[in-house]
This record gives structure tokens, C-alpha cells and sequence, in this order.
């Protein structure tokens, strides 16, 4: 099953309830289990929702598991040592069934559906029995066929299989496969590609140690909206667009960004780290008359 | 209500644990559907505790709504298997109200497309398994849209290639692996919102010429059609000497045989045409002579998409039509391949001289004026008139020139206005309209969005991923005639270039008369874009 990674990776994420476990899609890194969203938010990771909502699916409003993070937010995690990557590879596709995992899961079945008989069997008594307590003053018939209906009840009540409850599980169950690797990613796997990945990082660090919650921007023509507090009851104020240093900016590009920021109300950060290891310069634009 | 995260798993690794314990799942059936809407949102943090504690209230609705496991009754559940080979998902119990708008079928079974199979199992229709064992949904986006599966992409064109590989045309370029993710949003959030979204399938897109023809649908095999054998389509080799006679004779394109006006009237080439017809109609095609068949036979080893019905079968370069007016014809049409009729008919030779004899083939007798005419309608090389070559200087030759236009009759045309550098742009009577005139001073003429887009060869990163139909047709769509789709999709990316004037001419070429929609996917928002053509308006009061 699951393979075991390289010594390093201590921070099991069973051991460590700090931890979460980062599972690679195809170079998105996402969080797949409930504890481990709940966990990364706690530290200001928000990600996106991106999978259906187990509730309600049809629908695009609210969206469930899994959370996809930006690779800021992963690296992030990763550097503070709050989470272990992981990027599977498929089982290979000649592997053949494994009689003893395929019994467990019958035997879990099994199991799970005679205890679900049992439940059913004494909620239906329990109907039974709160409509008698009912009717106490009702007239003898109808409590007498109650009294039949129980006993019917006692000796031949059926539960037919198909009625049985089986889950779906979101996450991986541990139950199925493994994949053949379970490949724990060291962290500079994350590590930027160019200047601009660069100095989106240190931007994001730099904003998430001052206390603001960062998510995506690009429906704001920005690279993040920045968050006085959480997103699921502020407003953003800020959008941070992450430039390096020495890079010009046209003038037209500008005015689009200002007018842009003035029709949504919310004020453009630029964003570019500066020459000191954690100094970032800030610059805001404010679309203003002649006074 | 149901919580998870309680039972630790039996195995022997519990770092995925979030297994519902039975009594969970039972109590799970009676859940509330409904998802409760969120408050307005504030502006400022103020730090106090009424802030404070409506911010633990929603966090706990939320965490509460996302950790809810799907639990479904086992016998709503249809259960399908993951066939890692084929990247395909068969079903083994029948299709629920999904099969609808959703799958395909092969070989009598049930399969579904793992886009489609992780939209079903996230709705919880479905219960895909892998050698017995069920999957979860984490799983399944793993296996799925792995790297080493061949994925979205990759499956496009594979088929696409195997289908062009017939037509004997382009080159492949494989498009990288990572826009699968991107993909598979767009397609969950379409289906979310009760959209039809299927794969885009260039085989089925009707050329300009088609969609002019405006043939009827063709039925598939249902009802009273008679059922046409279906054979592999002709590679492209071919017997010396046919080579060139049989690939010109077969442009259908343009409605006319301009295959036979190919054929000079020598003889060579002309008796090269029974054979050819013999080539198309010989049944038992000897080994070594390809088979050359103008209708598309299935199998299984049809190389088309397999969603697609196989209704485009007309390999239109090679039919053959004779042209029984020609100057040599031949003197019977060979019977035709007995599979293509009906029952048991069976038609002998055709012989040639009733028919002949209907035709009119007296030469035509033209007069003076008419042969005139058509001597001067081609062209004819300068050096051939007798009066040019008497000129013995380009004096003289201008000379000729000035009195045999006076002599036509050119009166109309006085010198001192079309002799010059600068002529008249119009002659009085020649264009009526303001619109013709705007037409002769525009300089820069009006182009279309198609205007050379023909020729474009496939774009690197870019193509058509989805066909997608409107809601409200859902309750007739049919999935073997599906129709024309509302639109069709490309899928990229905000860190990605923007779509440049030559993508935009190959895809809206590739897409035929459907509009193309680019799907921006910037980490869970999706952005529609999509360019129309615009004529400026002129003005004139015709």
C-alpha cells in the first residue's frame, strides 16, 4: 500500500495534527481531507474550492473539497513545516485484485449492513411505540393492531440490501489501492521558476506575516485580493499586483489598473520586494481629480 | 448530523481516515439538502466580539458543509469500473437518468468518459471501481487526469490522428498535460449549471461545402435503411499509372466533374478510366491492390471517436463519375458491388449505346461570329497575328493598336482622359449604386474573421476541447444526433498568452459556423470570452 517515503519526511501527517498532506494533481497542489483544510485555514492558507458540494452538487455557488492552493500558499505551508507534499503515480495498470483487501471491504459491508438492519428495525419499533403512546386513549382496535404490527415487526422484518447506506468517501479511505508510489516532494519543488514567481512569494509572505488574508485576483485584474480579515466576512481592499523592482510599467497600464481599482472600489497595491531579504515596498493608486 | 472525522480505519496506515460509522450512515438519510445563505459581509474589522463570534458562527457552517461525506443508498448507486488501459469507466449496472446527456456505448456496454465518470461520482450517482475495490473521488482525480494516463488531450488527438491518417494530411503536435485540471473545472462547473458538454470532435464539424449542400441527417441504422456495409476508408497508396487520373477525378468538391476536363483527349488517359472504375467497383479486391471503396465501413477498428455516430461516411476523393459525353467512353459501365443493393438484386453491365443515343452528340455547328468569339475569348499569344508581326518598331505597333481600337468602336473612351497616368475611375453607366463607387475608392477592403483561415495549420496549446449545448435542450437531446452545439470551448488560462489573430482565424475555421468561447480558469473563477466578427457600417443610402 502505501509506500514509505525518504527518512526526512517526519512530519507524518497521522503523527502531527499540526500538519497537513498536500496532494499533487498534476502540479496543482491540493487539500483533499477536512482536518486539513479546517488546519491551513487557521494559518491563513485559504485556497479555492473547487470540487462539488457533497449537499448540494448541482449547483456553483457553493463549492466543497477539494481546496486548491496557489503555489505560494503550498510553499508557504511547506517552508513553516506545516506540511508534507505528496504526489502520487497511478497503479499500474496490470495490477490485479488483492483478495485480501476485497474480503475486508465485503466483511465492512457486511458488518455495516447488519448493524444498519438493526437501527432500522428499532426506529421502526420506535415509531411504532411513540404512535401507541399516542393513542392511549384511543379505542382497542386500533391498539390491538398496533400490538400485531410490533410483533409482525419482532419477527419478520426484512431490510433489503439495496436499502443499505454506503459512503463515498472525498479523500483518500485507505481502503483501495495504493498508489505504487507515494512520493513525498522535497519543498524546492515549489521553488519559483522566474523573478515574477519570486517576487509573487515574497509578496505573499510579506502580507500574510502583516495579518492580511491573500486569494487569488485574477477576476480583479491583479495577482491577489488582499483581506482585512477572513474572506467569508470581509470584504477585500486591496488589490496587490507583484512587480519586480526594476521592471517599467507603461503609463497606459496604469490608467488601466487605476480605473479599474476606482470602478470596484477597492484601492490598487503595487507590490515589489525590495533589496533586504524581507523588505517589501508598497505603492497604492488613487484615481483622483484636479483639485 | 452526520460528522465525520471519528473512526480510525482499520488498516494499517490511518493517514486517510474519514470513514462514517454505520449509525452515521444511517442517521445520514435524514440530512437537510438545503444550504443555508450567507450574511451580508462587513468592511472593517472593528476587533469586537460581535464580529468576532458571527466570524465563528460562519466558519462553523462552512467547516460543517464541507466535511459532510456523500452517503447514497445502495441501490441508487450504479456501479462502473475503471478500465486503466482504455481511460474508460464501464458500467455494469444500468445507466441511470444520466446516459441521457452522458456516455457511450461500445461493443454493447456502457462506458462513460472520465470527465464525465468524476462529475457522476461527485453528484453521487456513481461508484467506480478498481479491481473490486471502490474508489474515492481523490482517487479517481488522481487516476484520472494522471500525468502517465493519456488524458483529455492526449485522447483528442490521438483519435484525430488516427483519422487523419486516412485523408493522408498534417502533422501532430501533442499539447501538454497540464491544462487537464483546467479541462475537467470547466466541464464541472458547465454540467453544475445543467449545461450538455461533450468532447469536441473535428470529424464531426460539416465543411463550408456541406453545410451548403444542407443534406438531411442521416438516420443511423434505425428503421427502414437499408443497413450499408461499412469498410475501412482507402489508405493512400495506389497502383501506378492511377495515381494521377484517379486523385483529380475525384474533387467533388465544387459540384462539378472536373475530374473528366482533367482527362486530355488522347487516348492514354482515357482508357485509364475504365480501370479506374473498375478499381472502385471490384469486390474481391485482390492482396496488393488496395481497396478503394467510397463508402466508410464500421468495425472496431474504425478510426473515429466512438461518441460520435459514424454517419460521416463519404470519402469524397474517391468517387468517380463518368463523363459518358467524353471523347472516348467507354463502351459499358462495369455492375455495381453487389453489397450496396438491396436483398438479393443483382445488376448486370450497363451498356452504353441507349443511353448514347439519347445524347445529343452532334458536333456543334457555330457561326462566324460565335467562333470569332471564342477564338478571342482564350488567349491567344500576341506573336500570332499576322498585322503584329509586320510592325517593325513599337511606333508601328502602337499605331495598330490606336486604329483597331478606333475601328472597335472604343469612340466612348476619348484618349485624353484614358490614355493618361491618371484615368477615370468610373465610366458613365458602369456602376449605378453609391455603395459600387465606395467600393472602387475603399483602400482598405473589409475582412472576416474566415478570410484565409483555410489554410492555417494547428496552433501550438491551442484547441477545441468541449462542444456545449443549452440547458433547455436537454430534455431532447439525443446523443447520436446531437445537433449543433451552442457553442464550443477552449480552455486556457490567465498565465497563459492571449489568443493571437491567426488562433483566433484557425479556431473559429475549425469550429465551422459555431461560435468559439475561451474558457479562462483562474484557479476556481472562470472567465467566457469570446470574439465576434464586426463589419463597420458604410454609408450609403442603398
Amino acid at each position: 500500500m502505501a509506500a514509505a517515503g525518504r527518512g526526512d519526511a517526519g512530519a507524518d501527517p497521522a503523527s502531527n495534527p499540526g500538519t497537513v498532506a498536500v496532494c499533487f494533481c498534476e502540479s496543482t497542489p491540493l487539500l483533499w481531507r477536512a482536518g486539513d483544510v479546517r488546519t491551513a485555514r487557521q494559518t491563513g492558507v485559504v485556497g479555492t474550492l473547487m470540487g462539488s458540494l457533497a449537499r448540494q452538487p448541482r449547483q456553483n455557488c457553493r463549492l466543497g473539497r477539494p481546496l486548491e492552493l496557489l503555489r505560494e500558499e503550498a510553499r508557504l505551508l511547506a517552508d513553516a513545516g506545516r506540511a508534507v507534499l505528496l504526489s502520487s503515480s497511478r497503479p499500474k495498470s496490470t495490477g490485479a485484485a488483492n483478495p485480501e483487501l476485497v474480503k475486508q471491504h465485503q466483511e465492512q459491508m457486511d458488518q455495516s449492513y447488519s448493524e444498519q438492519s438493526q437501527l432500522a428495525q428499532q426506529d421502526k419499533k420506535a415509531v411504532l411505540l411513540r404512535v401507541m403512546a399516542d393513542k392511549k386513549q384511543g379505542s382497542n382496535q386500533s391498539d390491538q393492531a398496533l400490538q400485531e404490527r410490533l410483533l409482525a415487526l419482532d419477527h419478520g422484518f426484512t431490510f433489503p440490501r439495496t436499502a443499505m447506506a454506503v459512503q463515498l468517501s472525498t479523500a483518500r479511505a485507505g481502503m483501495s489501492y495504493g498508489p505504487e508510489e507515494l512520493r513525498f516532494l522535497a519543498a524546492d519543488s515549489l521553488s519559483p521558476r522566474d523573478e515574477r514567481q519570486e517576487a509573487r512569494y515574497r509578496v505573499f509572505r510579506d502580507l500574510r506575516r502583516r495579518g492580511f488574508y491573500l486569494t487569488t485576483g485574477g477576476k480583479f485584474g491583479g495577482d491577489y485580493l488582499v483581506y482585512p480579515g477572513d474572506p467569508l466576512r470581509f470584504h477585500a481592499h486591496f488589490i496587490a499586483i507583484c512587480l519586480p523592482m526594476d521592471e517599467a510599467l507603461s503609463l497606459c497600464d496604469l490608467l488601466a489598473l487605476s480605473r479599474l481599482g476606482a470602478n470596484v472600489k477597492k484601492t490598487v497595491l503595487l507590490c515589489s520586494p525590495g533589496a533586504e531579504p524581507e523588505e517589501v515596498l508598497y505603492t497604492s493608486l488613487q484615481w483622483s481629480g484636479m483639485v | 448530523m452526520a460528522e465525520s472525522n471519528t473512526s480510525v480505519s482499520c488498516s494499517s496506515d490511518n493517514f486517510y481516515s474519514e470513514l462514517l460509522s454505520p449509525s452515521e450512515l444511517f442517521a445520514a438519510r435524514s440530512r437537510s439538502h438545503k444550504i443555508p445563505a450567507r450574511g451580508q459581509k462587513e468592511f472593517l474589522p472593528d476587533g469586537s466580539a460581535r464580529q468576532r463570534e458571527r466570524l465563528q458562527q460562519s466558519l462553523e457552517e462552512h467547516w460543517s458543509l464541507i466535511s459532510e461525506e456523500r452517503v447514497e443508498r445502495l441501490g441508487a448507486l450504479v456501479k462502473g469500473e475503471w478500465i486503466p488501459s482504455k481511460n474508460v469507466v464501464v458500467l455494469k449496472s444500468p445507466a441511470g437518468k444520466f446516459w441521457q446527456t452522458m456516455g457511450f456505448s461500445e461493443h454493447g456496454k456502457q462506458l462513460l468518459l472520465p470527465e464525465e465518470a468524476l462529475y457522476l461520482m461527485e453528484c453521487g450517482s456513481v461508484q467506480v471501481f478498481l479491481h473490486d475495490l471502490p474508489l474515492s473521488i481523490q482517487e479517481g482525480y488522481e487516476m484520472f487526469l494522471s500525468k502517465d494516463t493519456v488524458n483529455l488531450q492526449q485522447y483528442q488527438v490521438r483519435h484525430a490522428a488516427e483519422r487523419r491518417e486516412c485523408r493522408g494530411a498534417l502533422p501532430l503536435r501533442l499539447v501538454p498535460h497540464k491544462a487537464a485540471v483546467s479541462s475537467l473545472k470547466v466541464f464541472s462547473h458547465l454540467k453544475r449549471l445543467g449545461y450538455v458538454v461533450s468532447r469536441f470532435d473535428r470529424s464531426t464539424v460539416p465543411s463550408h461545402y456541406e453545410r451548403q449542400l444542407n443534406l438531411p441527417p442521416e438516420r443511423d441504422g434505425h428503421g427502414r435503411q437499408l443497413k450499408r456495409k461499412r469498410s475501412r476508408s482507402p489508405s493512400s497508396q495506389l497502383p501506378d499509372g492511377q495515381g494521377g487520373v484517379a486523385g483529380e477525378s475525384l474533387e467533388m468538391r465544387g459540384g462539378e466533374t472536373k475530374s473528366q476536363r482533367a482527362n486530355p483527349e488522347d487516348g492514354a488517359a482515357g482508357l485509364s478510366e475504365p480501370e479506374a472504375e473498375r478499381m472502385v467497383e471490384d469486390v474481391p479486391v485482390p492482396s496488393g491492390v488496395p481497396e478503394r471503396r467510397w463508402w466508410v465501413e464500421g468495425g472496431a477498428d474504425l478510426p473515429q471517436s466512438p461518441t460520435r455516430p459514424r454517419h460521416r461516411g463519404w470519402v469524397w476523393e474517391t468517387i468517380t463519375l463518368p463523363d459518358l459525353g467524353a471523347h472516348r467512353c467507354q463502351p459499358a459501365l462495369a455492375a455495381p458491388d453487389p453489397s450496396l443493393l438491396p436483398g438479393r438484386l443483382s445488376v448486370g453491365v450497363c451498356a452504353m449505346e441507349p443511353w448514347l443515343r439519347r445524347l445529343n452528340l452532334r458536333p456543334e455547328r457555330l457561326s462566324r461570329r460565335e467562333r470569332e468569339r471564342e477564338r478571342s475569348r482564350y488567349r491567344r499569344d500576341v506573336n500570332d497575328d499576322r498585322e503584329v508581326r509586320h510592325c517593325r518598331s513599337w511606333a508601328e505597333y502602337h499605331e495598330l493598336r490606336r486604329r483597331r481600337r478606333n475601328r472597335h468602336g472604343r469612340r466612348n473612351r476619348p484618349e485624353h482622359l484614358w490614355e493618361g497616368k491618371v484615368t477615370p475611375l468610373l465610366q458613365p453607366g458602369q456602376h449605378t449604386t453609391a455603395g459600387d463607387v465606395l467600393d472602387k475608392i475603399g483602400v482598405v477592403g473589409a475582412s472576416r474573421l474566415l478570410d484565409g483561415a483555410a489554410g492555417l495549420e494547428d496552433s501550438e496549446g491551442w484547441k477545441i476541447s468541449f462542444d456545449v449545448f443549452q440547458p433547455d435542450t436537454v430534455a431532447e437531446f439525443k446523443k447520436s444526433s446531437p445537433g449543433k452545439p451552442y457553442s464550443r470551448l477552449c480552455v486556457c488560462s490567465f498565465e497563459g498568452p492571449v489568443p493571437d489573430l491567426r488562433v483566433l482565424k484557425q479556431l473559429a475555421f475549425q469550429s465551422g459556423d459555431v461560435p468559439v468561447t475561451f474558457a479562462v480558469v483562474d484557479h476556481g473563477d472562470i472567465s467566457f470570452y469570446c470574439f465576434k466578427d464586426f463589419q463597420l457600417p458604410t454609408d450609403t443610402s442603398h
